[in-house]
């Protein structure tokens, strides 16, 4: 136990003091979460043109209150013309009010990205059907609490963004931390130099785990307080699930590191397997856009990937549209399971000391 | 039972190429044991094979009466190694390398006192990264000692070092021996096994050529003193020249083994005269360990 502190300690002073690591942990994902801030920032209000007889309207009034839209008043043929450029998500058409005869509102939008229009489509309805009480005077039938769906309902690609990079990140330190780190010790005769000691190599082994899972951990802690304070990311932060997901990611990125580590013999060896392992997935797993977007045959394979699993219940936790006890949320646990108990096997074989 | 470290017929093959070749040793406890031999000899094999770091396909390793091939963690809490090749934390400060591997153990000399001792007071806050080869030498050998060790194995301990710090290490590898402490180390210069060394072996294709104190392996191979001279001189084997045994050129020089010195040199003064040439750079001694080496082996010691 002495053994594993020590080692611990001594791991975690190399690697804080491995500044240039550091940098690179935290570099990319900083930066791409950043550029990608402004990228989504428009997406959160709904870009409303608005045709409507001239005078004052009770809907135009309540439309303008609303946060969740950015109203413009224009004519009929200005207004199709912006939702088809695009300048504008969708126009609406509203016709004088005939007070005993319900009134069709007319909503014209542009389908060429399916998220944005499906929430322009959410909000309006939403939003006339609330008006629609309000200004009848009568008492609600039903009235809607808004809570998890406040975080859902507009999200910006910051927020779908986030638990993607959380992932990656999960994974570009387990493997890379194992794969440039070990190797180099490996190589270098660090281990041996232990194996001379009474350290035993199952202490050595707990130490390093341990040494990159708090790396793992604080950083996808930076990572989150940087997206939420200062880029303000709406996101839910579960964190007992999160970091359920968060540590078996590790467990089995960290296996795939060992295996990788224990067959080649060199750093040079394995930093291309590890780039050849850890690309695919980068690109494909849903780190940067939805795995749903893949053609059918493509996805079939990717939803299996150690790293889709990991987006998978990340984002899934984040959005709100998983809870620990989601049917979707266990698959993905079971999914990362599995992978960790093949891995591991197949690491515990393959390994060696030098 | 004898005190000491006991051999027997250990081999180590790697694939079809036989490292160490059912060698044979014992070294006895309290001395400064010294392995020679050519690159490739089988040397580090062997050390780690003593330490318990690597399983010998055949033969055993005892130390006093312990079983150091069956129980290698036992023995090597009585061990220190200082590797040929191993390394450290590289962003590690000498000191917290060396507290680091102080808290392995239970028994253990203080690392103040270690510092000192290898004279790394200057350095002990620097990364180790950043080490000379001297100094890491120096650090790995500090580390070897960390555990107080009844046992100390040191593979090529001076490689890299400047002759003032071949010295310092001298001294302190004496200094291990007046402790008590057995020393068995590997070493590719002469000078350095005859100032250390109790007893030698001279190793190559993982066999044991010879064993003994260093006066007794020059007296049984090189009884005879060596006369050597410039090579422009001329004089080869052709040259008929009274009780040498062997004429061998050896870079600028040219070697006489003799049985005789007196005759070989009136031998070869009247073939100068006769000749009408000069003897450039002529010398004589009695013969070295160097000899003796190159005289087993075949080769010379740092080729
Ligand atoms: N892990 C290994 N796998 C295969 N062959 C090895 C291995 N280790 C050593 N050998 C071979 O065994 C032989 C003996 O090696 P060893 O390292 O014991 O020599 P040495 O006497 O220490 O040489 P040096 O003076 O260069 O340090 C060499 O021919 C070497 O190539
Ligand atoms: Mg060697």
């Amino acid at each position: 136990m002495n053994a594993i502190i020590v080692l611990t300690k001594s791991l975690l002073r190399q690697t804080v003091r491995n500044r240039q690591g550091l940098f690179w942990t935290l570099f990319f994902p900083l930066v791409l979460m950043f550029v990608f801030s402004f990228l989504g920032n428009s997406q959160s209000q709904v870009n409303l043109a608005i045709v409507a007889p001239s005078g004052p309207s009770a809907v135009v009034k309540a439309l303008k209150r609303s946060p969740v839209f950015h109203i413009q008043r224009t004519n009929r043929h200005v207004a199709l013309q912006e939702v088809q450029q695009g300048t504008m998500d969708a126009a609406l058409f509203i016709p004088p009010v005939d007070p005993h005869h319900t009134t069709t509102l007319t909503l014209r939008y542009n389908n060429a990205n399916a998220i944005t229009a499906q929430q322009v489509v959410g909000s309006v309805e939403a939003f006339v059907a609330q008006a629609d009480i309000a200004l009848s005077g009568q008492p609600p039938l039903f009235q809607v609490s808004p809570q998890a769906m406040t975080h859902s309902h507009s999200s910006t690609y910051l927020d779908f963004l986030l638990p993607g990079i959380l992932a990656l990140m999960t994974m570009q330190n387990s493997l890379f931390g194992i794969g440039s780190g070990l190797t180099r010790w490996k190589e270098k005769g660090v281990l041996r130099r232990f194996q001379v000691t009474p350290v035993r190599p199952l202490q050595f082994l707990t130490a390093t785990i341990i040494n990159y899972v708090v790396v793992g951990l604080v950083s996808s802690g930076i990572i989150i307080g940087f997206a939420t304070t200062i880029l303000h990311a709406t996101v839910l932060v579960p964190w007992v699930p999160l970091l359920i997901v968060l540590l078996l990611g590790m467990g089995c990125f960290l296996s795939i590191g060992f295996i990788v580590a224990g067959l080649s013999k060199s750093q040079e060896a394995t930093i291309p397997i590890i780039n050849l392992i850890s690309f695919p997935m980068m690109f494909l797993s849903g780190v940067f856009f939805s795995v749903s977007s893949l053609p059918h045959i493509l996805a079939d394979i990717v939803q299996y990937f150690p790293l889709t699993y990991v987006a998978n219940a990340m984002r899934g936790l984040m959005s709100g549209q998983l809870t620990a006890a989601s049917a979707a949320f266990r698959n993905d646990i079971i999914g990362l399971l599995v992978w960790i108990v093949v891995t591991g096997a197949i690491a515990s074989r393959t390994w060696r000391w030098e | 039972m004898e005190k000491g470290l006991r051999l027997e017929n250990i081999s180590k093959r790697y694939g079809t190429m036989t490292a160490v070749d059912s060698l044979t040793l014992t070294v006895p406890s309290g001395i400064v044991f010294g392995l020679l031999g050519p690159n490739g000899a089988g040397k580090t094999t062997t050390l780690e094979i003593i330490e318990g770091l690597r399983r010998p396909d055949e033969g055993h390793v005892w130390w006093n009466d312990m079983d150091v091939t069956r129980n290698p963690e036992h023995a090597r809490s009585h061990f220190g190694m200082q590797l040929q090749t191993s390394a450290f934390f590289e962003l590690l400060t000498v000191k917290e390398t060396l507290e680091l591997f102080h808290s392995l153990y239970r028994k253990r000399l203080s690392v103040g006192d270690l510092i000192e001792r290898l004279d790394l007071t200057e350095k002990q806050n620097a990364r180790v990264g950043g080490l000379s080869g001297g100094q890491q030498q120096r650090l790995a050998l500090a580390c070897a000692l960390i555990n107080d060790p009844e046992v100390v194995f040191l593979d090529e301990p001076s490689a890299g070092l400047d002759p003032q710090a071949r010295r310092t290490l001298w001294d302190v590898i004496l200094g291990l021996k007046s402790e008590g402490r057995t020393v068995v180390l590997t070493t590719h210069y002469m000078e350095e096994a005859e100032v250390l060394a109790d007893r030698l072996a001279i190793i190559d294709h993982g066999h044991v050529l010879d064993e003994g104190t260093p006066r007794e392996l020059i007296q049984r191979h090189m009884p005879a003193a060596v006369i050597e001279l410039s090579r422009t001189v001329g004089v080869d084997a052709s040259v008929d020249l009274p009780a040498v045994q062997r004429t061998e050129n050896r870079d600028e020089m040219t070697i006489l083994v003799s049985d005789h010195l007196e005759n070989t040199l009136v031998g070869l003064v009247n073939w100068a005269q006769r000749e009408g040439r000069e003897l450039t750079g002529l010398t004589t001694r009695s013969a070295t360990l160097e000899d003796v080496f190159l005289e087993l082996t075949g080769r010379s010691l740092r080729e």
